[in-house]
């Protein structure tokens, strides 16, 4: 063993020793969890993706995906009384939105969505069921 | 695109749409959320003061907002990726449809079943044309 790596050692222990203050017997095993900590990594991100297996970027999106998203940004729009809403329901003559207010609904649409709704279309899409429909044709989901 | 203008918009439909571009430009220029918001409900309660106006005078303040529009323009306003001026816009072309009737005989012959299909597909949607629109005028048909 050279000068450098005993020195190299001892600096680790004092690290340890400082670092977690535990007696020098607790510091062996607490490097040797160091050490398996480091070799385990691809075990440990093995067990954490079985356990998370939402993450897969290329997941097909569902019709009832969508619907959940839109319900859920209608129903946070302050006018919106969550209670009467349904997938139904008209925005101006059940929900008593004006056209303003729709024009911001459909602006939140966009944010959610991220893409542009033109204003021709924009004036169609008077329910949820309509806006839930030109989502899903605009990301060819089907049923 | 869907964009083309077919028909002269109404006066509500442009007063709808300088209050979408309205916000999308206060979006722009504000980036923090709550500055925002703030200009926004500004703005909608500038819009609902004049809501019941008559029609000449809204004619009027639509012309004034649209130049108040113009001159507090954004030089770089936010767009989404795939609208005109995005980052993506016309990245992912998508090849039209008529491009399948001018594949050479050997390559349909290797989709007999698809093209087959498709054969009658289009004679399916000459008579949902002719039902929707008439006949057309012996005139028009065939290239000039």
């Amino acid at each position: 063993m050279s000068f450098t790596q005993i020195a190299r050692n001892c600096g680790r222990l004092a690290a340890a020793l400082g670092t977690k203050r535990m007696a020098s017997s607790a510091v062996v095993q607490s490097q040797a969890a160091r050490m398996m900590h480091r070799i385990a990594v691809p075990a440990v991100a093995n067990q954490v993706s079985q356990k998370f297996a939402l993450r897969s970027y290329s997941a097909k999106r569902t019709i009832e995906d969508i619907k959940f998203r839109v319900l859920k940004v209608v129903s946070a729009y302050d006018k919106v009384t969550a209670d009467k809403l349904k997938v139904d329901s008209h925005f101006i003559n059940d929900l008593g939105l004006d056209s303003l207010d729709h024009v911001e609904v459909i602006m939140a649409m966009e944010d959610e969505f991220g893409f542009e709704i033109p204003d021709s279309d924009a004036e169609k899409l008077l329910k949820p069921a309509d806006i839930i429909q030109y989502v899903a044709d605009k990301e060819d989901v089907y049923e | 695109m869907a964009q083309v203008p077919l028909a002269i918009a109404s006066h509500k439909r442009q007063v709808c749409s300088l209050y979408k571009r309205a916000l999308r430009n206060l979006e722009a220029w504000y980036d923090r959320r709550h500055d925002y918001r703030y200009r926004a409900v500004q703005m909608r309660a500038r819009f609902d003061e004049n809501r019941c106006k008559d029609l000449g005078e809204g004619i009027r303040l639509l012309v004034c907002g649209q130049k108040e529009l113009f001159e507090t323009k954004h030089f770089q306003p936010k767009t989404f990726a795939n609208s005109a001026g995005g980052c993506a816009f016309e990245r992912e072309v998508i090849p039209p449809d008529w491009l399948l009737d001018y594949w050479h005989p050997l390559e349909k012959a290797q989709f007999p079943e698809y093209f087959a299909k498709r054969e009658q597909r289009k004679q399916q949607y000459v008579v949902w044309w002719q039902k929707q629109y008439g006949k057309p005028d012996p005139k028009d048909l065939g290239h000039h």
